[in-house]
């Protein structure tokens, strides 16, 4: 397999209907590089959960801006990039829901992002110029 | 896609829940769950055994059903979840706040 099938690209807009187009962009890529459906069934929920938060929070605006999805196969890892244009947000540095309370007192805020953080082996965040980049990363298994 | 079947076991509802409760479908989800409360029913069982997929949407739902039912007095099972669906709920601590079960028979009692 040449370099060029190692990396996928695909360019969405800030639009909740687009989590269709990811799921079947990662059915595409479980049969391209092999992988299975628990791993892919995380990958999708964490993908759900920044690109949800993103367009609900992330625009001031009425306008389309695109998001955009980039996945890279590195022997065993898998990494993901998502970026956006949107306001300025570290989901690494948001605080953890306490998983502890009774269903009286817990809220369902922050569950989200910290299924990212839990999902995914490694997640990074930089803001370059005026993107959101949200790198992650996590090791392809069964 | 998203498709819920009810019957009834041992005075149970039971809500077969077929496909993936995400973002997009999170909102049927919930309006199925409120119709049967606004018309009383107070024991519930959430069949998972077709549940292929939940993100945080749909367990917002699944959090607001056992408020309701617990104000209520009422009774909440979940039943039949798959591996990877009892991973989100280990993690999220989903897992202590509900009752699972492993078969319909079991959460009802029967």
């Amino acid at each position: 397999m040449d370099n060029q099938d190692e990396i996928r690209k695909i360019q969405l807009v800030n639009q909740l209907d687009q989590l269709e187009t990811i799921s079947r962009f990662l059915d595409e890529l479980a049969e391209a590089w092999d992988l299975s459906i628990p791993f892919v069934m995380k990958l999708n929920l964490v993908l759900e959960e920044a690109f949800t938060n993103i367009v609900n929070y992330g625009y001031q605006d009425n306008e389309t801006h695109e998001i955009v999805l980039v996945f890279e196969k590195q022997n065993e890892r898998l990494l993901v990039s998502l970026i956006d244009d949107a306001m300025p947000y570290d989901p690494t540095i948001a605080p953890d829901p306490d998983i502890n309370l009774s269903a009286e007192e817990r809220k369902i805020g922050g569950l989200g992002i910290f299924f990212i953080r839990k999902m995914m082996d490694k997640v990074s965040y930089q803001r370059m110029g005026s993107n959101n980049v949200l790198k992650m990363e996590k090791v392809i298994n069964p | 896609m998203m498709n819920l079947n009810f019957t009834e076991v041992n005075n149970y509802k039971v809500v077969q829940i077929e496909g993936r409760i995400d973002t997009i479908t999170a909102p049927d989800f919930e309006s199925g769950i409120m119709n049967l409360m606004s018309d009383g029913v107070t024991k519930m069982i959430f069949d998972c055994t077709k549940l292929d997929y939940v993100s945080s949407s749909g367990l917002r739902v699944f959090l607001m059903a056992q408020k309701n039912i617990s104000t209520n007095k009422g009774m909440l099972k979940v039943c039949c979840l798959q591996p990877s669906i009892k991973e989100i709920f280990d993690i999220s601590g989903f897992s202590q706040i509900f009752t699972i079960e492993d078969s319909i028979e079991y959460a009802s009692g029967s």
